[in-house]
């Protein structure tokens, strides 16, 4: 039986069916129906993000035993009511009343007291890219489908948004600096290789960028990074290393665009990826990219690890043995011809799959 | 030993984060014997979500190199043994994999039952993201909001002693139930209340027909007794359920395994405390098995375990948790070559991003192993705080007397030498006296803990067989003495009748004398005054019967606690020739 091995796969294709699950934390309401087309900067749905809750204390207030409280309760369980309502009351020959502090809700009633809800904000859930609306329970998923470009990070901070792509930068290492950002790039998804120094980022804020896009970042950045008000995307992690030959070619060949920027980090156990999507429009059908890809021949991979780290190839074969590296390790391993020329043997766990 | 021996074929899986583990156990010659073992990548997180595809994956590798077939055509385990060369009579299965469990700890009084409630996650795959206690000083509405915030998977409650306080932990009671009926109904958590007993007929009413809500034996049941066991039952059983949930595949591991399935720490740990009743009484054992996303610390005294779990160190997917509970200085201290702050911090959130890569370049290779030493030392530090039977202060610099120790995890067993293991634990550890390291390279460990339920003889033919890789003896000595004096005198003369070795050992020299896996031999120390080996006290000399190992017999003269250089070039130096001393490197 022939041993087959499965590695992650990141997603940089030119041109793809780009399909995405949207949740919210919360049940809600869907706003929009199957077969809608929708823009990246539409509401899709709302929900009640966690609500505060009061304790009104019934008894205190009305000065009546708590076994009694019962009797003096205008509003039930379950009922909404408005700010200044009267929830419980009147008592006595001062005519005591419990009243509603704000608009909200009575959750639970225990012990001679009132849990009064208040909702926040509703949380909004946007599309962050267009599409068609394919499937939704209606309540908290809505799955959505376009065509485009798809270039897939390895970690982002968290925001999203749109805007046109411009490169800041000749090639895949240019290093990201602050001169370069002038008001031209004002709303603009900027792309370069590395960015080693938090002035870039800032300034970046300073002239109000949609986002940034980059091979690196030393990972002394990272707290900024959290912090900046766009979406920041790396594509091969934390250091000087430069963009992936593929993720530069397609966004490169995509410049004056408008693209998609999710920078939601991977998590353990969750499928979400920071990524860059470009909408294009397709006539005919294009399949799903494949997430599940066996390692063997042809199949085009970027290296993980030092000292050809970020370098991308093709596996030319599986070898029969494992490998010893310079640094002892002996390592299951696969023959990979490099991009720019040469070929070399990487431990098959140092790989990922670029497709 | 010999045994009749009706269930002959065994096989264990493991399901870890990054790994999935299978291993054959088969009979020979009357006894129980490691066969086969084959690992592969998991697949219990993206894109699959289902550890079926893992599990189907290393039992074709298993059959590649056993020629042995255990899925039949319907794609179900061929259980009992169908042909000599199909099926298997028992299967066994554990597991680490899975989402970290987020939990909200419910206790009455701090170094009461808060105490115990917190051991109790500490001992299981919890990820504590908050807790309520009678000295919160937030209003109830605050903790109400406080748990709809942390949309907790789990809540465990405890509080008051059996018959002992009553309204404050139906208060606690309360404010739980409130919370946990406002939640959306996939997000509401299970309740477990491990809490005073007499009032579990209350709670129940708070919680009326809830289907979450799962029923324990008091954890703190008097103030001076605590007992974590039924509860941990509780919460092994409700994390297995949970899990199962979101990843597809165990609930077929799980009837597959027919009963026989645990969480990889108690499977390990039951080990641990099974060698501790073997070996001697007046040392414990200690394991560690330093996973991707977590690291298992069990320690046993004379039958006494403690098993903690630290879910943010490992090597993997919780490394970055090292920059949180450590620093960069701490790391760096433990390497033999000069690499700057940036490159330690690139490398531990490069590989937290991807937790399956290896270390290439020797560079790399040095740093990973900086990490695990002080990784292993962050955890036995902290789990140090739970060895009540060790006989040793907590808060002592000094390891209790083990026996042996026993390591896992890929960093520790795919070292290019073994002598690359050996002085990992040594730093990492700094046991005393002496003792005995071993490696488990196949990660049997959890298999064998399963086994020791309903078939210890399994256990104990295995443990028997040399499937453990035993590095070798190691000695020691604590007490006083100035760099450069001697601190002993040995002689170690082989049972085979080879060549006798004899010499002293000085301060800070760390000596290594070749004594071969298989190898017998009679060690003699001598200790200078104040000088403290183990046998009875400073000074005292002994002769015991060594076996050999991996590396040999290894005489740690650094001292305890290991004292390292303050000036960066000279402990860089000092790392780099205790490597060639112990003979990692040439």
């Amino acid at each position: 039986m022939k041993k087959s091995y499965h590695i992650p796969v990141t997603h940089v294709v030119p041109m793809t069916t780009i399909r995405r699950e949207l949740l919210m934390p919360v049940p809600g309401t869907v706003l929009v129906g199957v077969n809608e087309n929708v823009k990246g900067s539409q509401v899709l749905a709302e929900s009640a993000p966690t609500p505060h809750h009061y304790f009104l204390n019934v008894a205190r207030g009305l000065g009546v035993p708590v076994r009694r409280v019962g009797q003096y309760l205008v509003r039930n369980a379950g009922e909404r009511v408005e700010k200044g309502e009267v929830i419980a009351g009147p008592v006595g020959f001062a005519r005591r009343t419990i009243r509603a502090p704000h608009d909200g809700r009575i959750v639970a009633i225990t012990r001679g007291r009132v849990l009064f809800e208040v909702r926040a904000e509703p949380l909004e859930l946007q599309a962050g890219f267009p599409g068609r609306v394919i499937a939704t329970d209606g309540v908290q998923t809505i799955t959505l489908e376009a065509t485009g470009a798809l270039v897939q990070g390895i970690w982002g901070n968290g925001l999203q948004d749109t805007g046109i792509m411009r490169l800041a930068g000749d090639d895949s290492s240019s290093r990201l600096r602050a001169g370069q950002l002038d008001i031209k790039l004002r709303g603009a998804v900027v792309v370069a290789g590395i960015c080693d120094h938090p002035a870039p980022l800032k300034q970046a804020s300073d002239i109000s960028v949609r986002g940034v896009i980059l091979g690196s970042i030393l990972s002394d950045i990272i707290p900024v990074a959290k912090e900046l008000p766009y979406p920041l995307i790396i594509t091969e992690g934390f250091g000087e290393l430069p963009m992936n030959s593929a993720a530069f070619q397609i966004l490169g060949s995509n410049v004056g665009r408008e693209v998609s920027i999710d920078a939601t980090p991977m998590e353990p156990y969750k499928t979400n990826r920071p990524e860059v999507i470009i909408p294009l429009p397709s006539n005919a059908p294009i399949e799903l990219p494949n997430e599940v890809i066996p390692i063997k021949r042809g199949i085009r991979v970027r290296i993980l690890r030092a000292p050809h780290r970020g370098k991308v190839g093709k596996v030319r074969e599986m070898l029969p043995r494992a490998s010893i590296y310079p640094s002892g390790v002996r390592a299951v391993s696969a023959k990979i011809e490099l991009e720019q020329g040469g070929v070399i043997s990487v431990p098959v766990d140092n790989l990922d799959v670029i497709q | 030993m010999s045994t009749n021996i009706d269930i002959e074929t065994l096989l264990a899986i493991d399901v870890g984060s990054v790994h999935t583990r299978a291993i054959l156990f088969d009979v020979v010659d009357g006894q129980y014997r490691l066969v086969a073992t084959g690992r592969v990548p998991s697949t219990s997180g993206a894109p699959l979500f289902d550890i079926s595809e893992g599990v189907r994956n290393v039992l074709d590798e298993l059959k590649r190199i056993s020629g042995r077939t255990f899925i039949d055509d319907t794609e179900n385990l061929i259980m009992p043994v169908a042909s000599a060369s199909a099926g298997v009579d028992r299967f066994m299965a554990t597991a680490t994999a899975g989402p970290k469990v987020r939990t909200i700890l419910v206790g009455l009084m701090p170094g009461v039952s808060v105490e115990s409630v917190h051991r109790l996650a500490a001992m299981s795959y919890l990820d504590v993201v908050g807790e309520i206690s009678l000295m919160d000083r937030r209003r109830d509405e605050e903790q109400i909001d406080a748990i709809l915030t942390a949309r907790p998977d789990l809540i465990l409650i405890a509080g008051g002693t059996d018959g002992g306080a009553r309204d404050s932990v139906l208060r606690m009671v309360e404010t739980v139930s409130l919370a946990s009926r406002l939640l959306p109904l996939n997000q509401q958590p299970k309740i477990i209340y491990a809490g005073n007993q007499q009032i579990v007929g209350a709670v129940e009413d708070y919680f009326g027909d809830w289907a979450n809500l799962i029923l324990s034996l008091n954890v703190r049941p008097s103030l001076e007794m605590e007992d974590i066991a039924p509860a941990r039952k509780r919460v092994t059983d409700g994390i297995a359920e949970l899990r199962a949930g979101k990843i597809s595949g165990f609930d077929e591991l799980v009837e597959w395994s027919d009963g026989h399935f645990m969480l990889t720490a108690d499977a390990f740990g039951r080990v641990i405390r099974y060698l501790s009743q073997v070996y001697s009484p007046e040392k414990g054992v200690l394991g560690i098995d330093l996973g991707a996303s977590q690291v298992t610390v069990a320690a046993a005294f004379d039958g006494d375990l403690d098993v903690s779990i630290l879910a943010d160190l490992g090597m993997g997917t919780s490394l970055d948790g090292i920059l949180e509970r450590g620093r960069i200085i701490d790391i760096k201290r433990w390497l033999p070559i000069d690499l700057s702050d940036s490159y330690v911090r690139d490398y531990i959130h490069n590989k937290t991003l991807f937790p399956r890569t290896v270390p290439t370049i020797l560079e790399e290779l040095h740093l990973e192993h900086a990490l695990a030493r002080e990784i292993v030392r962050l955890a036995v530090k902290k789990a140090r705080q739970g060895w009540a039977g060790s006989g040793v202060a907590r808060d002592s610099v000094l390891m209790p007397p083990l026996e042996p120790i026993i390591a896992s995890g890929g960093v520790l067993t795919g070292v290019p030498r073994p002598e690359f293991a050996a002085l990992m634990l040594l730093d990492a550890i700094q046991p005393t006296g002496i003792t005995t390291l071993v490696l488990d390279p196949n990660s049997l460990t959890p298999a064998l803990g399963v086994a020791a339920g309903q078939m210890p003889v399994v256990t104990v033919q295995v443990l028997e067989t040399g499937s453990y890789i035993s590095l070798g003896t190691v000695v020691a000595p604590i007490g006083r003495s100035r760099r450069g004096r001697r601190i002993l005198s040995l002689r170690l003369e082989r049972v085979d009748g080879g060549e006798e070795v004899s010499g002293e050992v000085r301060k800070g020299q760390l000596v290594r004398i070749p004594l071969s896996q298989g190898e017998q031999g009679r060690l003699t120390i001598r200790p200078e005054r104040g000088i403290d080996v183990g046998f009875g006290g400073p000074g005292k000399a002994g002769t015991i019967r060594v076996s050999g190992g991996a590396v040999g017999l290894v005489i740690d003269g650094r001292g305890r606690p290991l004292q390292l250089s303050k000036d960066p070039a000279h402990r860089r130096e000092l790392n780099q020739k205790w490597l060639w001393d112990i003979g990692a490197m040439e």
